[in-house]
């Protein structure tokens, strides 16, 4: 017998435990996973709050509105006429809105062209929280466009028949989905054939000030680390997931809107005001505490703060994205390589270095 | 409720008044962010406190 048999022998005993126990194939649940990450629930107690305080609700509607208006510029560039629009996650119809406010030409001497609701024959604007969606029913725009106002249970799964949707717009709702997958596979459905489907919604890099100075604060001063901004979607992801739920010919880009708060405190009423404060599933409930308020504002400042600015940066990060749903005589890209004018002609422009 | 002040609005105005000791800790914190432990910098902290503390009481 050699040592090395011996040794193996010796040591079976305290390897037999381990031995009996079993394991089983795990089974698997049909369907797709489903991660809860925000809290549906919470999120619309926090949008009704907000909108209950009507001013406060208007006045932090600056990034709402802004953004609405560039999401329209791209329904500009569109040239055809809308029956039936959707705005998924209206808020306070911003989107309706900016529909009814009248085009600036890039060109002063051509004037403004007439606005984009003319040519919608119907908007239908869904969004949960009733508060927030009536909030401006009684303003002058309303008149100038036929809008439908639809409180709907739930922003994850839509009431909608398939094919009924001349195009579906989206302003800043969509980041507080679960499933976006599947959202984005309804909203394929809901569409006619060749419509497309035009959204805005924060990502990626959106709060990273307030992220990581939180993070830092939490740190020093409890020793843990909460989750309080939210997990974001990224500009890569964005392209995948619409083309997963079978939208054809993508745009997807990207656009950052700094704003600039007098300190924390403001930037923190702001988001709470806008309806758009922490709602995550796994989170420590309650306010934060004064402990952490007070050094999060003396971190950022030190973290974020340039040095001859007044105020403390906050960064937006817009993420917007064009999908067509598919249909047979709809308009194909070329083959690559099959480009018949060299586009440096048309352009111009000339080798690297400049000349 | 114009005139009354939101308990948050009495928190930014009285922190405001000790930025002194506000860069202080941030400065502190920043100095070495990649490894924040607990109370690291305590001593900074409760002078921002004191300072936030005084304060408050003559808003």
């Amino acid at each position: 017998m050699s040592v090395r048999h011996f040794l193996r022998r010796a040591a079976l005993p305290q390897r037999t435990f381990a031995a009996t126990t079993t394991r089983h194939y795990a089974s698997q649940k049909p369907g797709n996973p489903v991660l809860e990450i925000f809290n549906r629930k919470v999120k619309h107690v926090q949008k009704d709050r907000a909108a209950w305080n009507v001013d406060e609700s208007r006045k932090v509607d600056y990034l709402k509105d802004e953004v609405a208006m560039r999401l329209c510029e791209r329904l500009l560039d569109i040239k055809r006429d809308f029956t039936n629009v959707l705005d998924l996650g209206a808020n306070s119809c911003n989107i309706a809105r900016a529909l009814t406010t009248p085009n600036p030409d890039p060109d002063p001497e051509a004037g403004s062209s007439a606005p984009l609701a003319t040519r919608i024959s119907k908007l239908t604007c869904a969004d949960t929280s009733r508060a927030l969606l009536y909030r401006d029913a009684d303003l002058p725009f309303n008149q100038e466009l036929a809008i439908e106002r639809d409180v709907i249970p739930d922003l994850e799964s839509l009431p909608y028949k398939p094919n009924s949707f001349d195009a579906v717009l989206s302003s800043l709702s969509i980041h507080w989905i679960n499933d976006l997958p599947s959202l984005l596979e309804q909203v394929n459905t809901i569409l006619k054939p060749d419509c497309p489907f035009i959204a805005a919604m924060f990502g990626g890099d959106t709060l990273f000030e307030l992220r990581t100075s939180l993070q830092l604060a939490d740190l020093e001063r409890r020793g843990g680390v909460s989750p309080h901004v939210s997990p974001l979607a990224d500009v890569r992801d964005v392209g995948g997931l619409l083309n997963k739920a079978g939208f054809k010919m993508l745009t997807v880009d990207v656009e950052d809107i700094v704003v600039e708060f007098p300190d924390t405190f403001a930037l923190m009423q702001d988001l709470q005001a806008m309806g758009e404060n922490n709602a995550i599933m796994h989170r420590q409930l309650g306010p934060l505490s004064r402990d952490v308020l007070l050094a999060n504002e003396a971190i950022y400042r030190q973290l974020h703060k340039e040095e001859d600015a007044r105020g403390i940066p906050a960064t937006f990060r817009l993420i917007y994205m064009i999908g067509w749903k598919e249909s047979e005589n709809q308009a194909q890209p070329l083959q690559r390589g099959s480009g018949q004018v060299n586009l440096k002609d048309i352009l111009g422009g000339g080798s690297f270095d400049g000349t | 409720m114009p005139n009354k002040t939101r308990p948050i609005e009495k928190f930014a105005k009285a922190t405001a008044q000790c930025s002194a000791e506000a860069a202080a800790y941030g400065k502190c914190v920043v100095a070495d962010y990649n490894a924040v432990q607990k109370d690291m910098c305590a001593k900074e902290f409760m002078r921002l406190k004191d300072c936030y503390l005084a304060a408050s009481k003559k808003i």
